[in-house]
């Protein structure tokens, strides 16, 4: 299908929205961020700030150019592929971010490459077989989950299994990962606490599309003709409910970049959420860009996907 | 160990115990010194126990420290001029040396110094050691002295200490290893200002902060502002004990809870600044200890004078009367402070004036005096945030107060992001948080002259600030000590700030980590404990 | 036949009344829960025995006693008046954004599926757009322009969920709209608010009540993360995350004051989405 000449048009098109879209972020980022109080010769400075100290870094940081300058001068550079230097502490953000995307990539692909299919079969079985006690079970467990909150779950788990169990190592920087085991060992919390987090919506979506496509009546047609309930689930109401399903996912997945800032900071993972926090606190503009452009990307490229996904899947959706 | 640790036994009542042991002290009559210090029988055997521990280790060699702070961001910089978390001055501490330090005593002690001398207390003579070096292999020369000190008075530096450096009116070389320094107005407490942390010596020129070169007990081998970093032992360091360990790895765990868990399961050696509420964990681990020190830390509550409802006679003073400060110290703080009264000078610094009793909590002087200052019943709104230790705690128990006599406080709690440059000082009542200074001197000037550049309730007096210049130039201690005695009372009595506890630090280290003892001026050995420390076993 | 059996559907669903008679065991527990939480929300002040900000005792993470039913928190406050005292915030807020987020996105969500064209990109985009703005900064935006109330926490809130409740019932809603017997009511000259009540609403409302229920927990557990922001419920109040979340040095301890505040979230987010699971099956039973 995707040979297609419009589904060619369409995700050109939707590539050029969505480069419309992260200026319009990057401008919107930028006008909160001049909303917020303080700046980043103030907040340095702390208690530290008298006005002549402040006048003072301020000019030798080069901030005594008026802010909107200074931003069109990012994005210029940007263009380039240039994300600038960090007020804070003049590295190079390209510098500042990669190694702690690269954490939080890894991090968020191992939790996908786990929860994804998980979550779907769980989803998709507790569907077809609804109101069994299966049903029951993995709707109950996946409440329950999501009922505790987030620092609790990691919290209880570096309890259980790093200080009375003694299994897993307590953080998951700085502790070595040179083979497999001990990467497994390190990984372990972090990603069952973000499982936990984000496969709940995903299998409850899931089961919740599932069952309203089995109800629609073209899959009621499809019973009436005899189709088996595999049959049915698996051809005819599956491919009704992608669209709704992928996007839930999509959802939930784009938590995993920037919204872990619990897990990174319980187990003292460095990753971009973090990251961002600095960036904010210090009112550092290109690292609260850079930030902003890399969550607005992950979740674009996710809901694109999804709306892809979404438009593949019912045929009278591709015209 | 927390258990029999009274509230009131601090840094300085160890160390006292320690130097007394070492000079020969029998235990009969330290038994009679902890008595007078109103520990019980049975406590005291406790920590003789512990001190003679300290004494009687003798160090090993070798090993990797893995400790954790509790704050890091990609702010955390290896410039000591602008250090402002303690992981700064942790690292700081590791990497370079300042010119003198202060023991556990709160005595001054020289370190890249050999003497700092005047007659004047004006013009001050620096004689430096011969033969320290950089990590880079330079000699430490007076060029780089005058370096690293003129540097804090570059505005364009942002030094945090900008303004304690300006009395610095002149500061050259003499020859290689002498500096002169004059200072505008006469001060006898150079060499003090000389240890705080933002005064390390860098090597003349360094504008490069992505690494350090110092001339530190330990050597920068990696530095990734807001992650971590790593340095090796300095095998041409200057001091001839130490440094013990061969690695020292520093980061921020910003989660208490998980701080705690890192030290109970092994992968850290040393958790600074765990929360009292903690400590219960702690207790009964026998691989795990805690190290307390109290210093002149404190979270303090300010009423401007020049503002509403401040300026109304009696407010303050009521206020003063609502606060409970035994419910501050024992239930927001967990028996880990000294009540405080309302003065910034702790405890813990030979000036303190014992004799100025904080005030008794009592809510019914507290409601007559609202009654007459015409306020009683009006909500009248405390600014509250996580910024300052503590402070939302403290907030809810002066709010509960105020609810049993009518005064319906309206706590708001605002972030802690900004909260220094746009709520501090600013509010008319408003909390504060205040980190140990090393003497009253610094306190004063920053805090309540005049023209003090943190003058957290707008106190002005022209009485206190030309007490304040006498006694700073006075070498006489006695009448020095009398001065700031009446200018504590004044503060106390004058002032809006209402300091209910001076709040005591606790680390949490594995009972491997020997060496550790508590400082005046902070956690951690006044940040300073990587050089000092070992690793047994 | 669908045309008339979904309408009928969607006209069964919101009264009592129809409600009243079919629920099963699951149903009925999750809406005594649910009632017993709305009593407490509303009449909390009036049971708690004691102010939520007394400190009743020096002790800290006290255990449960005669005196203090649910034992003492980090501060020696009884948790019994705290969790009193918070259902109201965590319920009445929660509830309120929920509804708010919810309604607003579904119903955008609708109207984007059925108008299609450049009201749905713009307002898909312009969404995205927002969803882009990361939190934080949009909580500390807030609370720097117009600072703190419990109208703003809930208008925040709604903000800040709306456009994921937009997206997902966009995606629904664009599935049922290319269904013959929306072409047939299109076809008939019905108009788009008659397609959107009768003949969209009802069939995603089963995946939309779902995501609800999600969105109900994911609101009561940001609210005590937005309190760090400045943007909470205000001392000497604290809605039940942020009680575990204040208490949480306690857990190792086993301690009542992290461990009661952690049920009540559990029983209300659980009851609240066992009704809506529930809920559902009962009125597809009956137009069947």
């Amino acid at each position: 299908m995707l040979r297609s000449k419009t589904t060619w048009l369409l995700i050109g098109k939707r590539l050029g929205i969505a480069l419309i879209t992260l200026v319009i972020v990057s401008f919107a980022v930028f006008f909160a961020t001049e909303l917020l109080p303080g700046d980043v010769a103030e907040i340095l400075l702390g208690q530290a700030a008298t006005p002549e100290a402040v006048a003072g870094l301020r000019k030798a940081m080069g901030l005594d150019e008026p802010a909107l300058m200074r931003f069109l001068g990012w994005l210029g550079g940007l263009l380039t592929g240039d994300l600038g230097t960090s007020y804070v502490n003049k590295m190079e953000i390209a510098e500042l971010l990669s190694g702690r995307l690269a954490n939080s990539l890894r991090l968020a692909g191992i939790v996908t490459v786990i929860c994804v299919p998980v979550a779907l079969s769980l989803g998709i079985a507790a569907a077809m077989w609804r109101g069994t006690l299966l049903d029951r079970v993995v709707s109950m467990l996946t409440i329950s989950v999501i009922s505790v909150p987030e620092f609790m779950v990691a919290t209880l788990a570096v309890l259980i299994f790093a200080v009375w169990l003694d299994w897993l190592p307590a953080l998951s920087y700085g502790v070595n990962v040179d083979s497999l085991g001990a990467m497994l060992r390190a990984y372990a919390m972090p990603v069952i606490t973000l499982s936990f987090v984000v496969s709940a919506q995903m299998i409850r979506m899931t089961r919740a599309a599932v069952i309203e496509t089995i109800n629609t009546p073209y899959v009621e047609m499809a019973l009436l003709k005899g189709a088996s309930r595999w049959r049915m689930v698996l051809v005819h109401a599956l491919p009704n409910a992608l669209g709704p399903i992928a996007n839930a996912v999509a959802l939930s997945l784009s938590y995993l970049v920037g919204g872990v800032i619990i897990v990174e900071t319980v187990f003292n993972y460095p990753g971009v959420a973090k990251l961002m926090v600095d960036a904010v606190s210090t009112r550092d503009l290109p690292l609260i860009q850079s930030c902003a452009m890399i969550f607005c990307v992950s979740y674009l490229s996710l809901t694109t996907l999804a709306d892809m996904i979404a438009i593949l899947s019912n045929p009278r959706l591709r015209h | 160990m927390i258990r029999n640790t009274p509230t009131n036994w601090t840094g300085r009542d160890d160390a006292m115990v320690e130097n007394a042991i070492r000079r020969g002290a029998s235990r009969r009559e330290l038994l009679k010194m902890l008595m007078g210090s109103g520990v019980a029988l049975s406590m005291g055997s406790g920590l003789l126990l512990r001190a003679g521990e300290a004494v009687a280790a003798t160090p090993v060699s070798g090993g990797n420290l893995k400790a954790a702070g509790w704050s890091a961001s990609t702010a955390d910089t290896l410039d000591p001029a602008k250090a402002s978390l303690s992981t700064d001055y942790t690292r700081c501490c590791a990497f370079y040396n300042r010119l003198t330090f202060l023991d556990e005593n709160g005595d001054v002690q020289m370190e890249l110094a050999e003497t700092v001398e005047s007659d004047d207390a004006r013009t001050w003579q620096v004689k430096l050691r011969s033969g320290v070096t950089f990590h880079s292999g330079k000699t430490l020369s007076s060029a780089d002295v005058v370096y690293s000190l003129k540097r804090h008075l570059d505005e364009s530096v942002g030094s945090k200490a900008n303004s304690i450096a300006k009395q610095m009116a002149e500061i050259e070389a003499v020859d290689d290893l002498t500096v002169k320094i004059v200072l505008s107005e006469p001060n006898a407490d150079l060499p003090t200002i000389l240890s705080l942390h933002h005064f390390m010596i860098i090597a003349d020129g360094v504008t490069d902060f992505s690494t350090a070169d110092g001339t530190g007990a330990f050597i920068c081998e990696s530095f990734e502002p807001g992650v971590r970093s790593i340095a090796v032992k300095n095998p041409n360091y200057f001091k001839e004990q130490g440094p013990y360990l061969d690695s020292f790895e520093y980061f921020a765990i910003s989660d208490n809870n998980a701080r705690v868990n890192a030290v109970l399961s092994g992968d850290i050696q040393f958790a600074a600044a765990v929360n009292p509420r903690s400590l219960r964990m702690l207790e009964g681990q026998s691989h795990v200890e805690t190290s307390i020190t109290t210093g002149g830390n404190y979270t303090n509550l300010n009423i401007r004078l020049d503002l509403e409802p401040g300026a109304k006679a009696g407010f303050i003073e009521g206020m003063k009367y609502l606060v409970n400060r035994e419910a501050i110290q024992k239930s927001v703080l967990r028996g880990l402070a000294e009540i405080g009264n309302d003065q910034p000078v702790s405890p813990v610094d030979r000036y303190h004036n014992p004799e100025l009793k904080p005030r008794p909590y009592d809510p019914e002087k507290a409601r007559s005096l609202f009654e007459k200052a015409g306020v009683l019943g009006q909500a009248i709104p405390i600014v509250t945030s996580d910024a300052a230790t503590s402070a939302i705690d403290m907030a809810m128990v002066v709010q509960q107060a105020g609810a049993e006599i009518g005064m319906p406080f309206d706590v708001q709690r605002v972030p802690s992001d900004g909260y220094w440059s746009n709520y501090w000082l600013k509010e008319p009542v408003h909390f504060g948080n205040i980190n140990p200074r090393p003497t009253p001197d610094i306190l004063f000037s920053l805090l309540y002259a005049s023209d003090a550049p943190w003058n957290e309730s707008q106190y002005k007096s022209e009485k206190f600030d030309k007490m304040m210049v006498e006694a700073r130039g006075l070498l006489d201690e006695e009448k020095r000590t009398a001065i700031y005695w009446e200018m504590q009372e004044m503060v106390a009595n004058e002032a809006g700030t209402i300091i209910p506890a001076y709040i005591s630090n606790v680390d949490a280290l594995s009972t491997r980590l020997k060496g550790l003892r508590p400082n005046p001026l902070g956690g951690q050995m006044g940040y300073a404990f990587a050089e000092y420390v070992w690793l047994e076993g | 036949m669908t045309v008339s059996s979904r309408s009928t559907r969607f006209l069964r669903l919101p009264t009592p009344r129809n409600l009243g008679y079919s629920f099963n065991w699951a149903g009925r527990i999750g809406l005594a829960v649910m009632l017993f939480w709305a009593v407490v929300a509303i009449a909390g002040q009036w049971l708690a025995p004691y102010p939520p900000g007394e400190i009743v005792g020096w002790d800290y993470f006290g255990g449960m006693s005669r005196e203090f039913w649910m034992g003492t928190d980090y501060l020696g406050r009884d948790i019994l008046s705290r969790i009193l005292m918070g259902a109201r915030y965590t319920v009445g807020i929660a509830l309120g954004a929920v509804t708010l987020a919810v309604a607003i996105g579904v119903v955008l969500g609708m109207i984007a599926a059925v108008l299609g064209g450049w009201f749905d990109t713009l307002l898909s985009r312009l969404l995205d757009a927002f969803n882009g703005i990361p939190s934080l900064l949009f909580g500390l935006v807030v609370v720097a322009a117009v600072g703190s109330s419990i109208p703003v926490l809930i208008l925040t809130l709604t903000a800040i969920y709306m456009p994921g409740s937009y997206r997902f019932a966009r995606a629904l809603a664009v599935n049922i709209n290319t269904m013959d017997f929306v072409t047939v009511a299109r076809a008939r000259g019905e108009g788009t608010a008659y397609l959107i009540t009768r003949e969209i609403f009802p069939n995603i409302l089963g995946p939309v009540l779902a995501d609800l229920g999600l969105r109900f927990v994911f609101i009561v557990l940001v609210l005590s993360g937005l309190s760090f922001l400045g943007l909470g419920v205000q001392p000497p109040n604290a809605d039940w995350g942020a009680l575990v979340r204040e208490n949480i040095e306690g857990l190792s301890l086993g301690a009542p004051a992290v461990v009661f505040p952690s049920i009540a979230i559990a029983s209300l987010t659980i009851s609240v989405n066992m009704f809506i699971d529930n809920l559902p099956t009962r009125i597809r039973d009956r137009s069947d």
